[in-house]
């Protein structure tokens, strides 16, 4: 070979091997390849099956007075039940993003599972959804890991449930490719921090670090002797030792911040009015100020109350907006989260048109959700910085769907692009909300 | 093989003399106590949630768990999504608790082997082998300051612990 074609040769192979693509340990080609809108998406699922006569639609007066727009005062035969909750300050929330007024939960059941279900993997749902098991395709927690490039440590990836039954099996699923090594860190606070629970679990033995070291060797040489090695089968998401240890010190905080009462009137609202939604959102708000997770998905459900008194519905409108309205305000004071975070909410499904027959002390009739077409009509707020999210715009043709939120999340950080195959997503991203 | 052997030819025989003996009085023949250990091997059942604490709770308290007690324990364990997290927070919890039943230091360093074989059966239901305990007897040995807590713990939070 000659001199010039040697050096020709190697330079091409050279450059070849420098823009031949990479392979990530994930079996993708490089790295993520969309552009963030914004480094940080929180995404509440409010109340519990909201309709939207009580909520965008204000039939009983603005019963969200934190979130929207106007004053109109609650009907006067029930406004005595509703908290008198101070306002939490600053602008209206949906002048700070874009409220899609006529969202839809398209099909599926309007049970609050499938609700919750469709709204995590983006997928609708049907009768056959199994309880008792993981969902069928992956969650936005697995996608958003599996995706991110660099890949995001569970610590990245919060659900903060306020039911135990089949909602803890939302952090991940049994799809291939994704699964529990991908999954959210899942925690239900009002379970986890209740005085109960506190008795047995708020006052661990603190081992030095030279300790847990010791400690350590002794359980290696234990474990290397065990022939079934790895975690157990319902090991559940596994953390990083390092972030292992960030998340006890955090439940140890938190369990002290109880037992030294600091959660009994956390808002300065009365204790009295502190609701379990509250408390959800209040745990939230102390996991964004510790770890400024990438994302995190909250939800309420006290407005379920709903099958059983109307009054107590609205009540608990009242309350979850008010909570939503401190987690804002909470994301917009923490650093690292300030002006580069989405919020989105949007309730899992909405209430039938037809009340049932029970009747609340005020003499109004109970509501359930049972897929009639009124029980799919939803409202959806994005906000954010007014750079990336259109400000104080109302969108009230129908547009917009549960199954569209998780692409949207994927768009905002990034990693849409990235996910292919039987994983894609059949949703489209909000396009509207934004700049 | 040659155990093949002995099974083939002195079992059949065995069997003779004591189905003979059997019609005198004089002789009274019987088998040595055998303890019944469970293999490391084939533990491949992991533990219920309500297994693993109530274990956990008696292997270390020596009593049975209160239910009330294994409500809020189970409740705690069923509140994080990661498992092995929480159990750690749930066995710290426990270790730290008034009546926690530890020998003493002295204790075990005067019987190393004996500390380990009974924390083999204490927690494992099994006899350690020869080399398990070859092996932590040097780590122990090794280390005057390692205390029967931290063993305890590593025992506990380790991966056969979760398995029966």
């Amino acid at each position: 070979m000659k001199r010039r074609n040697f050096i020709r040769a190697t330079g091409l192979a050279a450059a070849g091997a420098i823009a031949a693509p990479y392979i990530l340990p994930t079996g993708r080609l490089f790295a993520a390849s969309g552009t963030r809108k914004a480094n940080h998406v929180v995404f509440c699922m409010f109340a519990g099956g909201v309709r939207n006569f009580e909520s965008v639609q204000k039939a009983e007066g603005n019963l969200m007075i934190n979130t929207l727009s106007g004053s109109e005062s609650i009907s006067g035969d029930i406004a005595s039940a509703i908290p008198n909750l101070p306002l939490v300050g600053g602008p209206k929330l949906q002048t700070m993003g874009t409220m899609f007024k006529e969202f839809r939960y398209a099909q599926g059941p309007t049970g609050h599972f499938n609700g919750h279900s469709t709204a995590i993997t983006g997928r609708y749902s049907d009768v056959e959804l199994n309880l008792k098991s993981n969902p069928e395709y992956p969650t936005v927690f697995e996608l958003y890991r599996k995706h991110s490039s660099p890949q995001q440590s569970a610590l990245n990836a919060w659900w903060v449930s306020n039911a135990l039954g089949p909602f803890p099996s939302l952090n991940y699923s049994k799809f291939p490719g994704y699964g529990v090594m991908y999954g959210a860190n899942y925690i239900k606070p009002t379970t986890l921090f209740a005085s109960g629970v506190t008795n047995v679990a708020s006052n661990p033995k603190q081992f030095s670090q030279g300790e847990l070291d010791k400690a350590k060797q002794y359980r290696n040489l234990l474990n290397n002797n065990f022939g079934n090695q790895g975690a157990f089968g319902d090991a559940g998401v596994t953390n990083t030792e390092g972030d292992n240890y960030a998340i006890q010190t955090f439940i140890k905080d938190t369990y002290n911040s109880a037992l030294s009462g600091q959660l009994t009137d956390p808002w300065g609202v009365g204790a009295q009015n502190m609701t379990g939604d509250m408390y959800n959102i209040l745990i939230a708000e102390k996991i964004l100020q510790r770890f400024a997770p990438e994302l995190l998905v909250v939800n309420m459900q006290g407005v379920d109350i709903g099958h059983s008194n109307f009054t107590e519905y609205c009540a608990n409108m009242r309350s979850a907006d008010y909570a939503l309205a401190h987690l804002w305000q909470t994301i917009q004071s923490t650093p690292g989260m300030a002006n580069d975070t989405i919020l989105i909410v949007a309730p899992e499904h909405g209430r039938n048109l037809q009340a049932n027959s029970i009747i609340d002390q005020f003499g109004r009739y109970a509501l359930d959700h049972t897929s009639d077409q009124t029980s799919r009509e939803i409202f959806c707020l994005v906000m954010g910085p007014p750079s990336v999210v259109n400000q104080n715009q109302v969108i009230t043709q129908q547009l917009g769907e549960s199954i569209d939120i998780v692409p949207t999340i994927a768009d905002i950080l990034g990693f849409l692009p990235d996910i292919s195959g039987s994983a894609t997503l059949p949703g489209s991203v909000l396009q509207s909300a934004f700049v | 093989m040659l155990m093949k052997q002995i099974v083939k030819y002195m079992l059949p025989a065995l069997l003779a003399i004591v189905m003979l003996s059997a019609c005198k009085k004089d002789y009274v023949y019987q088998v040595d106590d055998v303890e019944v250990n469970t293999n490391a091997a084939a533990k491949t059942n992991v533990k219920s949630t309500t297994e693993f604490v109530s274990i956990a709770y008696s292997d270390i308290f020596g009593s049975t768990i209160p239910q009330n007690y294994l409500q809020q324990l189970t409740l705690a364990y069923l509140s994080f999504g990661d498992n092995k997290l929480i159990e750690d927070v749930i066995i710290k919890n426990m270790l730290n608790a008034p009546g926690v039943q530890l020998p003493t230091q002295p204790q075990m360093q005067a019987d190393i082997d004996g500390f380990i074989t009974n924390s083999y059966k204490k927690f494992y239901n099994r006899l350690p082998s020869e080399y398990e305990l070859w092996q932590m007897h040097q780590l122990i040995q090794a280390d005057p300051q390692i205390t029967p807590e931290l063993i305890y713990y590593a025992f506990l939070t380790s991966d056969e612990y979760r398995y029966y």
